[in-house]
């Protein structure tokens, strides 16, 4: 194997986990400044200039605390329980493209560590197996608030996969494909306001998959299940404080504490991104390729580098939707939770796959 | 040795393991994780033969699905612990036996008679792309493909009917009425 | 090619229909189901008839899942018939008479069963033997608060896993062999002669204990007196005829198809079926000796039967084949009608012992004159068909220079006449307390009785337009 390659993507690799690390710290920050803001409040704003050292010193006081294992727990599984928690979140992001190929150092360097024709799957694989940390975290610390929120997210996070799995399908069925880069190339630039309506231009819908109907209710149901995913309110069963303390991390302190919440961050900010790119354009703008801009004629671009600003914005933008969501809405009681996962969200997503094959013919035509 | 060799041997120990753990250990959970590492060995190894889809379904089917059910069964009942000794009796001689049978004959056709495999043809870079594997699924297997649904669709009927419980929902019914 | 596929269709939407009309109607109501059921797969015959017929050339089609061969169409009848007789037996038995999933397990359990008469492929071939099994094993099941239907239901569902997973070995072991899943491909792959005979046979053996499970031939025949006991009676009938029919359709399918003899040099399956004809006979006839429980007893006697039929496919010849078909067509009507009037019998006796049987023929002269023939026509007595059919699987054991095999089917059809007539000796002779009690017949059950009755005589007498018929869909494999 070419050494060059190889460093290529062991340094991608460091700079992605590098920024999702980042990502997680100034979330917590993030979410606590929005919240403080929205419930009219100042939050946290002593360390640093606005605040902006919290999450150091955060980190510090977590480093600093001491570790605790309750008698009676499963060792082995208690301590692997926050690494299958947080290696999940963190491969989750390996196919998701942050831009074109860019030059650098005279080498042709794809912004993104891997391009699968199965990109797709392979979200729903790792999606699929992030449960085992939660439900592990729960069974191992001998303790029953723990085991409850355990085996409550293990349900939970069952019944909205299979929502979620539908979701992506209006995506793929409209892209063609199940590589997320040809799902953000799909869409185009997001520049034109007529692709934003989903007018086809030359046999191909250009624009972001959330301006076409069955691409809207795509994002609904993703984005409520994707909720649930993450165990974020209104849908955050398994730590429900008032019912189970903290639910499957009851029994945790210090570092491996934070490995969970770390873990639980780092998946908010891995959904937005995959939620970024299947119905907002990813990593697509104004100027990631050459285009032009309407009524004025003038022609801009590629600037590729673009991208990673573009999908990151987006993210932000994802982030503060979930923040705000946790500030309005209350918590669902736990059987009405399952009976709209299964009743309601999964009939609505089924009935959009049907929705979206018939789009797709009207507007597409058949192809292959 | 090529990479390839390499990465198959260092698995194929990892599979093994992970085989014999899920044997071995006396804790119901430890074996599902046992059997969930050896389901995601066996991926990379779908992986490694060029067949991505087939690697994929198998994380999100067996990984996924079917063992977090597993261990939600296992956790919900309680039933971790195993007893110190199983009542097996004759069957442990016996399964020790055609298991080594088993390896005696694989082992046989590999190294004495390998000429009885034919030449095994590399895959196509682009075999088994999502696109081919769907559209054999809508042309040749069309028909088992309906069929399974039909099958699924049974055998849910099936799980409700057999543990509907009829006596308790008539009861209700009976106390609403009065 | 739809239309030869119609039948199949129209079963799943029927699946359908009752299952959403089972929502819609209240307890009372539901008793029409049954009648739905049993209209819509008189449809399904019809089709067959009309718009399904095979042409002189047999094709394989759907990718070479399916065959559509004269071999298909008479079984697609068979299975059809199977299931008609069973949900009008059901009809009459109240415990799951209105039981809208009941029909639809039914249902799709003989969709299997059509498409394993057809199958041409591995693939298709285990499909649709799930898609018959896992529907039976629920029927086995069906009665929850009873015991020993669950048990039967759990037993059968164990046996047939197990089972299953053996076959499934064999089959990746044949397509390891062969490369294709198709059995035509596959016989022409084991035809080059470059395997060891040794992996053959294996594969052979593998494969077939799927099968023999599914025709409870020994040594698999284990579940079936438990399964019978404990199964509701209409069930344990439609076990014993339409379900082992579609378990031979399939192994003279697999066998004659895929492993043709010319493969193997000298020794091949016809020893290994014969043998095992023999054993299951004589298992079932010495084991049904002792039975108490006429659902026991009538299981055993099925194995025994699977042993009479097996002796034809051991013949592996168009004679060997033909007497199969005919004996099934024979056996299913046979046992259909015996076990309707066990099923009809249980509602007023509420026993399946032998005893409750005393002086039957006194509180019911009809129903004891449809266990009359059927037991006689179990037995092999002129003039009902079974008489035909035996004489047909000897004459094959013959002509294949078997005739050591035919001695035992003779011997062993003694043993048989001689528990049969116990059964109607106590039906006839006996007397019981309870005499002036008569047993009624359910409508339903008495129409679908007096059609096999007929059927059964008529077989035995009118012998040529079956006996080509037979000889027709045998053809087929050769």
């Amino acid at each position: 194997m070419d050494i060059a390659v190889l460093i290529e993507w062991i340094a991608k690799s460091a700079i992605l986990i590098f920024i999702l690390l980042t990502g997680f710290a100034y979330t917590t920050y993030y979410e606590r400044r929005l919240l403080a803001l929205i419930q009219n409040r100042v939050g946290p704003n002593r360390a640093g200039p606005f605040g902006l050292l919290q999450p150091v010193a955060d980190g510090v006081k977590l480093i600093f605390k001491e570790e605790l294992t309750p008698a009676g727990a499963y060792k082995a599984i208690f301590l692997l329980s926050p690494i299958l928690t947080m290696v999940p979140a963190l491969v989750i992001m390996a196919v998701v493209p942050w831009g074109e190929s860019i030059n650098l150092f005279g080498r042709e360097i794809f912004l993104g560590l891997t391009d699968i024709n199965v990109g797709v799957l392979y979200l729903l694989s790792i999606a699929s197996i992030s449960v085992y940390g939660i439900v592990l975290a729960g069974w191992s610390s001998n303790n029953k608030y723990a085991m409850l929120g355990g085996i409550r997210s293990s349900a939970q996070m069952i019944s909205y996969e299979l929502a979620l799995g539908l979701a992506f399908v209006p995506s793929i069925m409209m892209a063609g494909s199940l590589s997320l880069l040809d799902i953000v190339r799909q869409q185009g630039d997001g520049f034109y306001l007529w692709s934003l309506l989903g007018i086809i231009e030359g046999g191909q819908t250009g624009g972001w998959f959330i301006f076409t109907i069955p691409g809207l209710f795509g994002a609904a149901i993703f984005y409520i299940a994707m909720l649930a995913e993450v165990n974020r309110a209104p849908f955050d069963m398994p730590e429900a404080e008032q019912e189970l303390t903290a639910g499957y991390h009851t029994e945790y302190s210090g570092m491996k504490f934070a490995l969970f919440f770390m873990g639980e961050y780092i998946k908010m900010i891995a959904v937005s991104a995959i939620f970024s790119t299947l119905f907002l354009g990813g990593f697509s703008g104004p100027g990631v390729y050459e285009s032009t801009i309407p009524f004025m004629g003038i022609t801009i671009g590629p600037w590729p580098i673009l991208g990673p600003i573009y999908l990151g914005l987006k993210i932000v933008a994802s982030l503060g939707l979930m923040i705000w969501i946790r500030a309005t809405f209350p918590r669902l009681r736990y059987d009405r939770l399952m009976g709209f996962g299964w009743k309601v969200l999964l009939p609505l997503a089924l009935a959009n796959v049907f929705l979206t094959a018939i789009w797709v013919i009207i507007f597409q035509g058949f192809t292959g | 040795m090529s990479t390839d060799v390499i990465l198959f041997l260092g698995l194929a120990a990892v599979a093994i393991g992970a085989a014999l753990g899920m044997l071995f250990s006396r804790n119901a959970v430890y074996s599902a994780l046992f059997l969930i590492l050896n389901f995601a060995t066996v991926a990379v190894f779908y992986l490694l033969l060029g067949a991505p889809f087939i690697a994929m379904a198998q994380v999100t089917v067996y990984a996924g699905a079917i063992m977090v059910l597993f261990l939600f069964v296992i956790m919900l009942l309680g039933a971790e612990e195993l007893r110190k000794r199983g009542k097996l009796g004759w069957q442990q001689p016996l399964a020790l036996l055609l298991g080594f049978v088993l390896v005696a004959e694989t082992a046989y056709l590999v190294f004495v008679r390998g000429d009885l495999v034919s030449q095994i043809v590399p895959a196509a870079a682009d075999y088994g792309t999502p696109k081919d594997i769907g559209i054999l699924l809508f042309d040749n297997y069309m028909l088992p493909f309906q069929v399974v649904a039909v099958l699924l669709l049974v055998a849910m009927i099936g799980a409700i009917v057999l543990t509907k419980d009829d006596r308790k929902i008539e009861r209700k019914t009976s106390e609403e009425k009065a | 090619m739809f239309l030869t596929l119609l039948p199949e269709i129209t079963l799943v939407v029927l699946a359908f229909v009752v299952l959403t009309t089972d929502l819609a109607l209240d307890r009372q109501s539901r008793a029409f189901l049954p009648y739905l059921t049993a209209a819509g797969m008189l449809l399904a015959v019809i089709f067959t008839i009309v718009f399904a017929l095979p042409g002189d050339k047999p094709q394989l089609i759907f990718g070479g899942m399916l065959r559509h061969d004269w071999l298909t169409f008479v079984f697609r009848l068979v299975f059809l018939f199977g299931a008609l007789a069973t949900v009008l037996f059901s009809a009459g038995w109240e415990r799951v008479a209105r039981r809208g999933e009941y029909y639809v397990l039914i249902i799709t359990s003989t969709l299997g069963m059509m498409l394993m008469g057809a199958s041409a492929d591995l693939v298709m071939l285990f499909l649709a033997i799930e898609t018959t099994s896992i529907p039976l094993y629920i029927l086995a099941g069906f009665i929850t608060e009873d015991d020993k239907s669950t048990e039967s239901g759990f037993k059968y569902l164990l046996f047939g896993a197990m089972t299953t997973a053996i076959m499934l070995y064999g089959f990746s072991m044949l397509y390891g062999f062969s490369g294709s899943t198709n059995l035509y491909w596959i016989a022409g792959a084991l035809m080059s002669g470059e395997l060891p005979f040794i992996s053959m046979m294996g594969t052979v053996i593998l494969v077939m204990a799927g099968f023999a499970f599914k025709v409870s031939m020994v040594p698999f025949h284990f579940w079936a007196p438990d399964v019978y006991e404990g199964s509701p009676t209409p069930i344990a009938g439609f076990l014993s005829t339409a379900s082992k029919a579609a378990g031979f359709a399939v192994i003279i399918r697999v066998l004659l198809t895929a492993f043709p003899l010319e493969a193997f040099g000298g020794v091949d399956w016809t020893m290994m079926m014969a043998i095992a004809a023999a054993l299951t006979m004589s298992v079932g006839n010495l084991i049904a000796l002792a039975q108490t429980n006429i659902k026991r007893l009538l299981a055993y006697s099925s194995v025994a039967h699977a042993g009479y039929i097996l002796m034809g496919i051991a013949a592996a010849s168009e004679l060997g084949g033909l007497s199969v078909v005919f004996y099934i067509i024979v056996y299913l009507v046979t046992n259909l009608a015996a076990f309707g009037v066990v099923a009809v019998a249980e509602r007023t006796l509420g026993s399946n012992d032998l005893e409750a049987y005393d002086g039957l023929s006194r509180r019911s002269p009809a129903l004891a004159l449809v266990l009359l023939i059927s037991l006689l026509s179990l037995a092999g007595v002129p003039p009902m068909g079974g008489f035909i059919a035996k004489v047909l699987v000897f004459a094959a054991a013959v002509e294949a220079n078997m005739v050591w095999l035919a001695v035992v089917g003779i011997l062993n059809a003694i043993v048989g006449l001689y528990y049969y007539l116990i059964v109607l000796k106590r039906v006839y002779l006996f007397r019981s307390e309870e005499e002036d009690k008569p047993v009624p017949i359910p409508r339903p059950s008495a129409v679908a009785l007096t059609v096999c009755l007929i059927a059964i005589l008529v077989f035995g007498t009118i012998i040529a337009p079956w006996f080509d018929y037979s000889g027709i869909a045998a053809g087929a494999l050769f």
